[in-house]
């Protein structure tokens, strides 16, 4: 702390005039308090009378909430294999793109470790599971159904009926 | 418990009123209406919490709300000021005592001094706080504080020039 510092500090202090508490004082003091405690308590009820709207609100919209309609376990995804050779093995993309209105297909688990596929009766087709297997394979549904050739890939793209 | 709790609170506004409303003229640059509104806003603080610091250090509370105070209205533009055709007293020339010369020069001086320098140099040197302790009542790292300090005590050696007197 230099001259001026010490200077400075001396000057804070010597400027300081005694100035009594009076009666005035505490009676605006008082007075304050008494706003504030006022403003305080008018805060709080607002802030109560807040909760419980918000409360009441969110029970009255509870029942309505879209999020209740939602079905509890995800929609089961149909379990198709379009493969036309029964030694044929499902693929990274053996995704199923047929319509739901397809016919269900099953899949049996051969004792040799291949896939068999069975089209239920009701498909009529030209498609001959028995047949010796060619690679290729054909499905004809009624109507238009020509399927393109599948060689190799077991993702078929079915033609709508009424579409043609 | 109300009466003594209010007992005791009245006795510490009382011993420490001047004092404290002296802090409060400095932090505010010698304005008497805003360091009393200042003062008064910052004890009715301390009435709410009074419970909690009436053991500890209730004057630390008080001047640490009166600092933060006075920085953070010193920013508003408007202090309720009207401009009036005549002023409304004039000093008449000679009755001011030295003393009083000396006081109006400080205070216009630390008036000149952005409110965060002139809280941090009234802390300094008023209040004979440390460096750390300046910036826990401002709320501020203590580099801060010791630059905010620093920068106004340099500009008042330029404008207490003529009051206070170089060595030699």
């Amino acid at each position: 702390m230099d001259h001026f510092e010490r200077q400075l500090a001396q000057l804070m202090h010597s400027t300081q005039e005694h100035r009594a508490f009076e009666a005035g004082h505490r009676e605006r003091l008082r007075a304050g308090v008494r706003t504030r405690r006022r403003v305080r308590t008018a805060r709080r009820a607002a802030g109560s009378v807040l909760a419980v709207a918000g409360i009441g609100l969110g029970l009255f919209l509870w029942p309505h909430a879209p999020g209740s309609e939602r079905p509890s376990a995800p929609r089961p995804r149909p379990v198709i294999s379009p493969a036309p050779t029964p030694s044929s093995s499902p693929g990274p993309d053996d995704s199923p793109s047929a319509p739901p209105s397809s016919p269900p297909v099953t899949r049996t688990p051969s004792p040799r470790g291949t896939t068999e596929t069975s089209l239920p009766p009701s498909a009529s087709g030209s498609s001959t599971p028995g047949g010796p297997p060619t690679g290729t394979a054909t499905a004809t549904f009624p109507g238009t159904a020509t399927t393109e050739p599948v060689t190799g890939s077991a993702s078929p793209s079915y033609t709508s009926p009424a579409a043609g | 418990m109300e009466q003594a709790r209010a007992g005791e609170y009245d006795a510490f506004v009382a011993a420490r009123w001047s004092v404290l409303f002296h802090l409060a003229r400095l932090l505010t640059g010698g304005d008497r209406h805003r360091a009393e509104d200042l003062l008064q806003e910052s004890l009715v603080k301390l009435w709410f919490v009074w419970p909690e610091v009436a053991d500890g250090a209730p004057e630390a509370y008080v001047r640490k709300v009166l600092a933060r105070a006075a920085a953070r209205s010193a920013r508003r533009r408007w202090w309720g000021e009207r401009p009036v055709e005549e002023l409304p007293e004039t000093a008449a020339a000679g009755d001011l005592s030295a003393a009083v010369a000396e006081r109006s020069r400080l205070e216009s001086a630390l008036a000149q001094l952005p409110p965060r320098q002139r809280a941090a140099v009234v802390l300094r040197y008023y209040q004979d706080l440390p460096d750390h302790q300046v910036a826990t009542t401002l709320g501020c790292p203590v580099g801060t504080a010791r630059s905010h300090a620093a920068r106004g005590v340099a500009r008042l050696r330029r404008l207490l020039a003529d009051v206070i007197e170089p060595v030699g």
